[in-house]
């Protein structure tokens, strides 16, 4: 036979170490080992591991699995359309929601700033006044806006209480 | 059930078949499944985070997305594949997370959950069971060690007998690769293990 690790096959070595072989090639695999040091030791590693893993045991399930898991289930079903649309981002924790949201709100401010750039004004010069034209046609602005809101409540009167 | 659908199910597994029940609206398939594969997600689980709690919030996490995901289940693998691809997939991102932000420091910690040992036949003295305990912490460890796939490659193969090509579906990588992996994780452990099966 060839040699597993020659041929590039070292996967028989694992298979024969998980009992995974059949009858056979196990057989043609130990006469071969008493030929190959290399897949020998290799062989005898990989069952010596077989085994620590075999001594591995988990601890035994919670009795009350199913319970909680049906639980759930039943929250599950009596969730409304809102709460299965957010549920992606319920569970997501602050050290997660935080970036996320300082991101989102970086790129809110920096789109913004791109559709309206901000233009700044020059410094206001020392002693500056104000200007007498600007403030008259804002007061004649304002005037203005006061008639059209008179004119509007006169308008909403209701016929009964004229 | 459609013909159509009982077909496909047919000719994977008669777990993909109950499935497609569930996804009728029998709840009783659900139960069934549950059963049948709750322990084997458990451990797979417990085996990757190393935390009993964990593995078992996590574990309700994967037949909750089993559930929701019913609607829209469509068997086009081994149902066996398809729930470790979920139980696979919530596992290494809870460990990614987990590492973030604690680092390796659990590795190290000696008070990892130590699973209750079941000796069927007779009790064992304190000093075996410190010299197990020791064993195990020593498993645990190696198995903490490797790289995250190569970690859960190891387990499929090793617990739940799966074959490479089921290996490679659940890592959604190619069978080549699965036994890439499997071949350099072994021989990791090996080098930490070997001794123990010889003693």
């Amino acid at each position: 036979m060839n040699c597993p690790i020659e041929s590039h096959n070292p996967e028989r070595l694992v298979d024969y170490a998980a009992g995974a072989l059949d009858p056979e090639s196990a057989r043609a695999l130990v006469r071969h080992f008493a030929g190959c040091a290399p897949c020998r030791s290799m062989a005898a590693g990989q069952t010596a591991v077989w085994k620590a893993l075999d001594e591995w045991e988990a601890p035994p399930v919670s009795p009350d699995f199913n319970r909680r898991l049906y639980r759930r289930i039943d929250e599950e079903v009596r969730l409304s359309w809102w709460e299965r649309l957010t549920r992606p981002f319920r569970p997501m924790p602050l050290r997660q929601a935080l970036p996320l949201t300082a991101t989102a709100g970086l790129l809110l401010v920096a789109g913004l700033l791109v559709q309206h750039p901000v233009r700044f004004a020059p410094a206001a010069q020392p002693g500056e006044t104000v200007r007498a034209d600007q403030v008259e046609r804002t007061l004649d602005d304002l005037d203005l806006l006061r008639q059209f809101g008179t004119a509007n409540a006169e308008e909403n009167v209701h016929p009964d209480a004229m | 059930m459609s013909d159509m659908g009982v077909a496909v199910a047919a000719t994977l597994d008669y777990d993909a078949e109950l499935m497609l029940r569930v996804k009728e609206g029998d709840g009783t398939s659900f139960g069934v499944l549950l059963e049948k594969h709750r322990a084997a997600v458990v451990y797979f689980i417990y085996r990757l985070v190393q935390e009993q709690a964990i593995a078992e919030e996590l574990a309700q996490e994967v037949f909750l997305r089993v559930y929701r995901s019913r609607a829209s289940y469509e068997p086009t693998a081994k149902f066996k594949t398809w729930l470790f691809r979920i139980a696979t997939h919530l596992a290494l991102n809870w460990l990614r997370d987990e590492k973030h932000e604690r680092g390796q420091e659990r590795l190290d910690d000696v008070s990892v959950d130590l699973p209750v040992r079941q000796i069927l036949d007779r009790r064992p003295s304190v000093e075996q069971e410190l010299i197990y305990e020791t064993k195990m912490q020593e498993v645990r460890r190696a198995i903490a060690a490797l790289p995250e796939k190569q970690r859960a490659a190891v387990l499929m193969h090793k617990y739940e007998e799966m074959e490479y090509t089921q290996i490679a579906t659940v890592l959604g990588c190619s069978e080549s690769a699965v036994k890439s992996l499997l071949f350099r994780a072994y021989e990791t452990l090996r080098a930490r293990l070997a001794h123990m099966g010889r003693t």
